[in-house]
């Protein structure tokens, strides 16, 4: 008796389990350790043979590759406005759309909806937008704002990419916020309203307490996203100009595919799993502490 | 036991969508052999689907499918995806010298060809090692200055201007009759990063050693004397051309000459068509690129070979695939499409081109390359990468950010990092 029901749930669970971990075995596991024995060789990412290189790719990274080093510094740039930038602008649309608004419905598809859209075609659309929109925007009002190029010097098209990293974003992150605040139990705000606590009182110290785990949840989120930024600046800027847009993905997709050296994007993909993974470990635990159980 | 079956359903399920991208085997159906083509050259794709209609008639056992990949998309990616799909391609194309050597062992050698020895001895080298061929050449192409015959007159030229200073004196004129000499591209990589670059490459008395010698360390871009002089050519387009040359592109320099604003631009015959349906009556010629007053050794342009057809080793169809690239090169039809259809210099002496079929621009690369005064393409010799590399310092040079030491230092420190394999 004992044994069946032992049987049927190891049944169950390979039912229910199995598949899922059957695809990530082949589509995440296995790709990554070829990686990272890919990474200790000098394959060119054609040849049938492959030379074992030991550290080489590591130390050529640090001591003899610029490229590496600047596409982490644009990265980290770009993930620490992107992060706080999508965040603010999620949350601030979240608080103004939990309001009784009539049109909010329609306006939480509206902000939701560039998230749907792929970054690639997001990218090429924004790129027409910046060309040939703004320019004539610029000459129909005279605004200098419009007049820039914005793809065409180092801090504008920096800037470029994070408003459009911002405005793809922010909506998703809107939804997180919008469920998180709708879940704050309404006694506490009226009953923080009664104690007499303004608005901005109210949202300070029982709001944002409140909605910590929708934070967490958030800001890792927007840590992956940022940190993996690939499709949008390829498409926006293809890394340029002079290599001021280049986010570490793009960097280590042409260390193997234009320059054919796989061998070598496969140690920087290693270097930047590693990094990332530190990064979202840390943010984690520190935004955990900050939450609060009701 | 209703839930094993389930259980076992649906692995079943599954086991088809992990076998699928497995299998993609060649059927032989009725003795008709399918050769698979894969091929970047997006504009010849219409014209190839009509000669294959051709061939198929010619040869009924063989049937070809071509599957053309290019444009924006990246081909060399999607090249070695399929490869390490296992879908590999029985013809495929790529580029000469350093993808030769990539692809080397998957390429069979063409040199026991009926058509081998009419390969042009400039477009054959890229694709031979150790006496062997291994690819055809599709066909040849070249750049220099592409000039407007009329606007020189019209600004009292009448000589062409083969060395630095006539070049200068000429560009001059231009701009005093009120004309933009120089319609400059700088925004394009390959602009820059490919073709004006490789003048200081081509110029040098052996291109390969000298490229050999920056990776071992006995040559090094500061000390090179063709570089420096290359810059005073590079300086003098700058001087003489359009505002904001860092932010035109492609389009917008070719529309820039054929629309007469501008007198030259550095663009090859490819430009051809283009130019033709903005205004086919311009009388256009091309210009060497000069970088000092020794006419002889400056009166060339740069030829070379953008892709070859090559055969992959390891296909099953091999034989019917040398069949096809044969009837392509030797018979009248087969000719007439290269010349008149893909409008391409052809790389083989066999092969007649016209100026009628070639247009002004392609009739004088050919006499260029026929009459020996051509040099040679670099660009795939350098280390994979370095092209992209040496545009965008040229461009923080022409953007102010380098000063022409700081330029050359940025290209030695790029291909000390992009030489290391």
């Amino acid at each position: 008796m004992m044994d069946r029901k032992k049987r049927s749930r190891l049944m169950q669970q390979f039912i229910f389990v199995g598949p899922t971990s059957l695809f990530f075995f082949v589509i995440v596991l296995i790709p990554f350790f070829l990686g990272l024995y890919y990474s200790f060789t000098s394959w060119n990412g054609i040849s049938q043979h492959t030379s074992w290189a030991g550290l080489r790719n590591y130390l050529h990274i640090f001591t003899k590759d610029p490229s590496f080093l600047n596409s982490f510094w644009f990265t980290a740039k770009f993930t620490l406005f992107g992060l706080v930038l999508t965040n603010l602008l999620g949350f601030a649309l979240a608080y103004v759309l939990t309001r009784k608004l009539f049109t909010r419905n329609v306006l939480r598809t509206v902000f939701f909806v560039p998230h749907v859209i792929g970054g690639l075609l997001l990218g090429f659309i924004w790129q027409f937008i910046f060309v040939r929109g703004f320019a004539s925007l610029g000459a129909a009002t005279g605004w200098s704002f419009f007049n820039l190029p914005w793809l065409g010097t180092e801090s504008t098209a920096f800037w470029a990419v994070v408003i459009v990293f911002v405005w793809q974003n922010a909506g998703y992150l809107m939804v997180i916020y919008i469920s998180a605040i709708n879940n704050v139990p309404k006694g506490l705000l009226e009953a923080s309203k009664v104690d007499g606590a303004g608005r901005l009182q109210t949202l300070r110290h029982v709001m944002i307490p409140l909605v910590m785990p929708a934070v967490t949840v958030c800001l890792f989120l927007s840590i992956s996203w940022s940190f993996k930024v690939f499709d949008l600046n390829l498409a926006l800027t293809k890394g340029g100009p002079f290599k001021a847009t280049e986010s570490v993905a793009l960097n280590i997709y042409n260390e193997a595919y234009t320059i054919s050296r796989f061998g070598m994007g496969s140690a920087k993909a290693i270097i930047f799993f590693i990094i990332v993974a530190v990064i979202s470990m840390l943010q984690v635990r520190a935004t955990k502490k900050r939450e609060v159980e009701l | 036991m209703m839930r094993r079956t389930s259980g076992w359903l649906l692995s079943a399920a599954l086991l088809p969508a992990l076998l699928l991208s497995g299998c993609g085997g060649r059927s032989d159906e009725d003795g008709v052999t399918t050769v698979h083509i894969y091929q970047f050259k997006v504009e010849i794709a219409e014209a190839l689907t009509a000669m294959k209609a051709e061939f198929e008639k010619e040869h009924p056992e063989i049937r070809l499918d071509i599957q053309t990949v290019g444009g924006g998309t990246d081909y060399g990616a999607s090249l070695r995806a399929k490869f390490s799909s296992g879908d590999e391609p029985d013809i495929f194309t790529i580029g000469g010298n350093n993808e030769r050597d990539m692809w080397l062992e998957y390429l069979e050698d063409l040199s026991g060809e009926s058509w081998a020895p009419d390969v042009k001895p400039l477009a054959a080298e890229q694709m031979t090692v150790d006496g062997k061929l291994y690819g055809m050449p599709m066909n040849l192409e070249g750049y220099g200055f592409i000039y407007n015959k009329d606007l020189f007159r019209q600004a009292g030229i009448t000589e062409k201007p083969v060395t630095l200073s006539a070049l200068r004196e000429s560009a001059r004129k231009l701009q005093d009759a009120g004309i933009t000499p120089f319609a400059n591209g700088y925004q394009e990589w390959f602009v820059l990063g490919n073709h004006n670059v490789n003048v200081a490459f081509a110029q040098q008395p052996d291109p390969a050693a000298f490229i050999a010698g920056l990776t071992d360390g006995s040559k090094t871009f500061a000390d090179d004397p063709v570089f420096s002089q290359w810059v005073d050519l590079l300086d003098l387009t700058v001087e003489f051309g359009n505002p904001n040359p860092l932010s035109t592109d492609y389009n917008t320099q070719v529309t820039m000459l054929a629309g007469g604003e501008a007198a030259m631009m550095q663009q090859g015959n490819w430009t051809q068509g283009q130019i033709d349906g903005i205004d086919p009556d311009l009388n256009l010629g091309i210009l060497p690129m000069p970088i000092d007053d020794t006419a002889e050794d400056n009166d060339k342009l740069y030829v070379g070979v953008p892709s070859n057809w090559v055969i992959n080793k390891n296909s099953p169809v091999k034989e019917e695939a040398k069949v096809f690239l044969d009837w392509m090169v030797t018979s009248d039809t087969g000719k007439r499409y290269i010349t008149k259809e893909f409008q391409f210099i052809p790389a083989l002496d066999s092969i007649e081109g016209t100026e009628e079929d070639l247009g002004a621009l392609g009739a004088e690369v050919l006499a260029y390359t026929d009459k020996d005064q051509a040099l040679t393409w670099n660009w795939s010799r350098l280390p994979n990468g370095m092209p992209n590399e040496l545009s965008s310092s040229i461009q923080g040079y022409l953007g102010g950010k380098l000063t022409k030491e700081g330029m050359l230092k940025e290209f030695q420190k790029n291909w000390d990092n992009l030489s290391v394999q």
